[in-house]
């Protein structure tokens, strides 16, 4: 589970490399709800770049992205996609959670000096 | 999910019940009966309902970030509605001559009862508004909730807790406005509208921002190791002045603008009502009816 999640995170470090330097285009960043859980659970996106978000609610019921740290807040209705843009940030830690289901739904973005 | 739900419900009651308390103090004080709290509220549910049902939807619009668009639309409009009010409202302060002999407001001309009926319609459209915006989340929020047996009790018990510390702190802000001394009550809630507003603007600025309608902007200051957002202060500071630890400079700006407009709309009311002596004449002069 562990390397599987360092897998995940370092597919998407490299997509969102290979994304800002060849195509110079704000980089993805995918990011799933299932059964009240982020899915992966820590994201690391290089710092100074603005990323989307794209977050997708596999569950029935809707869940709201909240992080204080990003200032961030959105609903996300049951079995639908939104998009959330984020940064530039300076590097750090950016814990966000799932406010409608706090307690399982955690997670945090990573931003890393590329 | 208990608690989690008394916090959730109670900033989202507490941002509504700071607008309604504070014109229902205006209301008041211009003997305008409430009757308009009831008609916002009503339509404010409809609303929030409507909203709610098509917010998926919503959210679909504009590549995905409809609801910040749709959000910060109707935030805007309330600050607009916040400073037509602002500007009817001290244009009734300085009524001339009858004010002072007359126990209760007069309605005695059609200018009087025009400008009340438009302060009524206004304070109907900013309650609705407010409730539009607040209420569509916690609808979203219990109608998910519902559905899941093991979770029904403790969300609807903590919802009505949560509501009702809202409901209660709005009753008070009431009461302690009404409690301050006579010529201190209309600038007072003046100032609170004004906070209002300008929250209002700094929401839809930092929406705008996250669906990069807006540019981004850097982090004007960090407050979060002396009051963290998510401590109970923090939370009612968010939903009383829009209290942010690290707000965007445009969000700063936007939330300085907001409340400077509000309180420029209340002085060019008072300007445009009595050019002469008005500003300098004292307020304690004035007498109210109670």
């Amino acid at each position: 589970m562990r390397s599987k999640l360092w897998s995940i995170k370092t597919s998407v470090l490299g997509l969102v490399l290979f994304g800002s330097n060849v195509f110079s285009a704000t980089p993805v960043i995918e990011l799933k709800i299932q059964d009240h859980l982020f899915f992966p659970e820590i994201i690391e996106i290089p710092a100074n770049t603005k990323v989307k978000l794209l977050v997708n609610n596999l569950d029935p019921t809707a869940e709201e992205f909240e992080s204080y740290e990003l200032n961030r807040e959105k609903v996300i209705s049951g079995n639908r996609k939104a998009v959330i843009f984020i940064g530039p940030l300076p590097p750090g830690e950016y814990p966000f959670f799932g406010e409608f289901y706090p307690k399982t739904a955690q997670g945090k973005i990573l931003v890393v000096e590329p | 999910m208990f608690l989690n739900s008394v916090i959730l419900i109670l900033q989202e009651v507490l941002e509504a019940a700071l607008l309604i308390s504070v014109l229902l103090v205006f209301s008041k004080r211009y003997n305008i009966k409430p009757l308009w709290v009831a008609a916002g509220i009503g339509a404010g549910a409809i609303g929030a309902i409507f909203f709610a049902l098509n917010m998926a939807e919503v959210s679909e619009w504009f590549d995905y970030v409809g609801q910040e668009v749709v959000n910060a639309l109707l935030q805007l409009t309330l600050f607009l509605v916040l400073g037509l009010l602002a500007f009817l409202l001290s244009t009734r302060t300085t009524r001339p001559t009858t004010f002072k002999d007359t126990p209760h407001f007069p309605h005695d001309s059609s200018s009087d009862l025009k400008k009340s009926l438009n302060i009524m319609f206004s304070m109907i459209l900013a309650v609705s508004l407010i409730i539009t915006l607040e209420g569509s989340e916690i609808f979203i929020y219990i109608s998910g909730v519902i559905n899941q047996p093991l979770h029904v009790q403790p969300t609807l018990a903590g919802s009505g807790i949560g509501a009702g510390i809202g409901i209660s702190a709005g009753i008070l802000i009431y009461y302690g406005l009404l409690g301050l001394p006579t010529r201190k009550i209309s600038h007072s809630s003046l100032l609170l509208l004004a906070l209002v507003g300008g929250n209002m603007a700094s929401q839809a600025t930092l929406l705008l921002t996250q669906a990069d309608w807006l540019p981004y902007s850097k982090v004007v200051w960090d407050s979060s190791t002396l009051l963290q957002e998510n401590s109970v202060v923090g939370h009612l500071l968010y939903a009383l002045i829009g209290y942010e630890a690290t707000p965007s400079l445009f969000q700063f700006l936007s939330y300085l603008s907001g409340v400077s407009l509000i309180l420029l709309c209340w002085l060019l009311g008072k300007l445009m009502d009595k050019p002469a002596p008005s500003l300098s004449t004292p307020a304690t002069t004035i007498k109210t009816n109670y």
